[in-house]
């Protein structure tokens, strides 16, 4: 089969594609065929080498496909099944050898495509809009980066639960989206400030909470706009990691609430997993949850959808496909 | 009117019992003719330095006693009226003047003495297991300082939700008071490490909900003790304040919330405040929640109330009468 595979960290070029033996499972593993794999900036950091693996490691975090083997202590899943998957390693390839108990089903109405489009992203934008805050109608919430990956399907979550969403984004293109997907406001961070916006939108009260997947140059001003006993979910860094603050900050601002979730911890057990992924799926066999699957690429060329990843043009969801 | 009076920032002997006016009521105030006062670590602090005061000072922010006179605004409260009420400075007193909305009604069936020493301690539990964290019975609660002021009651009003609750103190009577208090488990933290002691009592799986009013000395073993998706209650800081923050460990630790809260925040509205003092009164009527009054004093004692606060001997309440 093919796999791309990085045998040394480094940049788009250090990923090759490879002709490899179709993996065995071992007793506790499914074989899946794939058919779409989605491309995450977690695979760059891989690759790079910032997060680290044993080499030679075949890049790839999330896929869907069907499964054509399974081990002989998999119970969970049988050959023929469509599947999905985030958070095991091997995705760039054919087929991978997943833990039977990571793979979710996928309903007749998601395709291969969609599923792997959303099983890291709308899984995040799942549990923070259902669990990290479980948001209510007539709330309103701030979402950082509101036409990124996370942030267009948080958006329509929000939307969809009856919640007011102020969005902030850097350009009219992403505007634009951010309204398309439900967003109430849309703040242009490139040329209002963000904070002194939020607050005339509520008329001074606060946004009930912030997603911030930002971080470093968003997070104090992000307390300034939560109301008293508000809520900042700060589920990533993009702009630098958040440095270590004084917790007496959240006393002055208004008694308030700070988490740091990660998706692994919202999945822990597969009965978390299947309910969430399900209604994640649910979701958009209704027609609820849009998707902007915005470029595929033949499995042969990851190195082009890194090189459009990391240049940021892009505002939907990559796949390679196989 | 006598008054203990504060010049100059320092030990319990920097207050001394003088003779002082008596304060006349604004258009919006109301005179009260004080009973009893509440004694806090927060006069402590802003006796001693710890926090900032306009000198000379009339220590206390807590009391309960009689409306005399009231402004001619005044809408809620009349002469005669027996009221309580928490942040409000100068109740080392026989008379002070309060905003009349920080004056809350008080039933027949309730005592100065009961009124005055559950306005703080009682108003803080109150929050923290309704608010704060809701807390729900069969979950498990850590309560630092469990037969403390604020400690003792929460106790009993999670012990009433049906929670499970494990206390930590310093000695073996104060362990036998938070038993008494209803807490299902005591560890007394000079000769057991609380860290260990939480982990076996709940099988490794740490507790849903940490009430912290120590601060800096439990907060790194506190992150060790809870649940997937558990929450850090900051309270208070009788040890210290807590260091430096880094969000990351949050996420690390299992995407943990924290909050670092303070009462004023919780009774911020006039209706938030009455509901709360009418819950808090209703259970002391019903003898659903004992107030622990550990000593009273006469007011030209309140030098040696605050040394045996200090001196950390005593569990329970320290009131004045005045």
């Amino acid at each position: 089969m093919k796999a791309i595979r990085v045998k040394q960290p480094g940049g788009p070029e250090a990923m090759e594609v490879v002709e490899l033996p179709v993996p065995q499972p071992k007793p506790n593993e499914a074989v899946v065929k794939l058919g779409a794999s989605g491309v995450n900036f977690i695979d760059v950091y891989f690759r790079e080498g910032r997060y680290k693996a044993p080499l030679p490691l075949i890049l790839g975090q999330e896929g869907a496909g069907v499964v054509t083997a399974v081990g002989s202590e998999a119970r969970s899943v049988k050959v023929g099944d469509r599947v999905a998957w985030t958070g095991v390693p091997g995705a760039y390839a054919e087929y991978a050898a997943v833990p039977a108990d990571r793979l979710v089903p996928v309903p007749a109405e998601v395709s291969d495509r969609e599923a792997a489009s959303v099983m890291l992203q709308g899984m995040t934008a799942h549990y923070l809009s259902h669990d990290t805050y479980p948001l209510k109608r007539g709330e309103t919430a701030l979402v950082h980066a509101g036409a990124g990956g996370v942030g267009l399907l948080l958006v329509q979550m929000a939307h969809n639960i009856g919640a007011r969403v102020i969005a902030t984004v850097s350009t009219d293109e992403k505007a634009k989206l951010a309204r398309g997907a439900g967003a109430d406001e849309v703040i242009l961070y490139t040329q209002a400030d963000f904070e002194a916006e939020t607050k005339r939108l509520t008329g001074g009260k606060g946004v009930d909470v912030v997603y911030d997947s930002v971080g470093k140059t968003t997070f104090e001003k992000g307390l300034n706009i939560l109301r008293p006993r508000g809520m900042m979910a700060l589920f990533g860094g993009s702009s630098g990691a958040v440095p270590a603050f004084d917790p007496i900050l959240l006393t002055q601002k208004g008694s308030l609430y700070l988490t740091r979730p990660s998706l692994g911890n919202y999945i822990a057990t597969r009965e978390e997993l299947v309910a969430r992924s399900g209604a994640v799926f649910g979701m958009m066999a209704a027609g609820k949850l849009k998707l902007r699957i915005e470029h595929t690429y033949p499995l042969a060329e990851a190195q082009r959808a890194h090189r459009e990843l990391e240049g940021r043009k892009t505002t939907g969801k990559l796949l390679l496909i196989p | 009117m006598k008054a203990i009076r504060v010049e100059h920032q320092g030990g319990p002997e920097v207050m001394e019992l003088a003779e002082v006016p008596i304060p006349q009521p604004k258009p919006t105030e109301a005179l009260v003719r004080i009973g009893v006062a509440g004694v806090n670590s927060i006069d402590g602090q802003i006796r001693d330095g710890r926090l900032r005061a306009v000198l000379p000072f009339i220590p206390g922010q807590e009391g309960a006693g009689v409306v005399t006179a009231v402004g001619g605004q005044v809408k809620t409260v009349k002469i005669g009226d027996r009221v309580a009420w928490s942040g409000a400075l100068g109740s080392y007193a026989e008379y002070v003047v309060s905003p009349e909305e920080h004056l809350v009604p008080v039933p027949d069936s309730i005592s100065d003495e009961q009124a005055a020493a559950a306005m703080i301690h009682g108003l803080t539990a109150h929050y923290l297991v309704n608010d704060a964290h809701k807390l729900k019975a069969g979950e498990t609660a850590l309560v630092h300082a469990a037969a403390g002021g604020v400690g003792l009651l929460l106790v009993q009003m999670a012990r009433a939700i049906g929670a499970r609750l494990i206390g930590t103190v310093s000695s073996d009577e104060k362990a036998e008071l938070a038993r008494a208090a209803g807490a299902d488990e005591v560890i007394v933290f000079t000769r057991q490490d609380f860290e260990a002691e939480v982990k076996r009592l709940t099988d490794g799986k740490g507790v849903d909900v940490v009430y912290d009013g120590v601060g800096k000395a439990t907060f790194e073993k506190n992150l060790n003790v809870m649940r997937l998706r558990g929450m850090l209650v900051i309270y208070g800081m009788s040890s210290g304040a807590v260091p430096l923050v880094d969000p990351a460990k949050l996420s690390e630790k299992g995407s943990l919330y924290m909050a670092r809260t303070t009462l004023a925040h919780f009774t911020a509205t006039r209706q938030e405040l009455l509901a709360r003092t009418s819950a808090l009164f209703g259970m002391i009527a019903e003898g659903k929640l004992k107030v622990r009054i550990a000593k009273t004093y006469p007011l030209a004692e309140a030098a040696q109330a605050h040394r045996d606060m200090e001196g950390r001997k005593v569990a329970g309440k320290l009131l004045l009468i005045v």
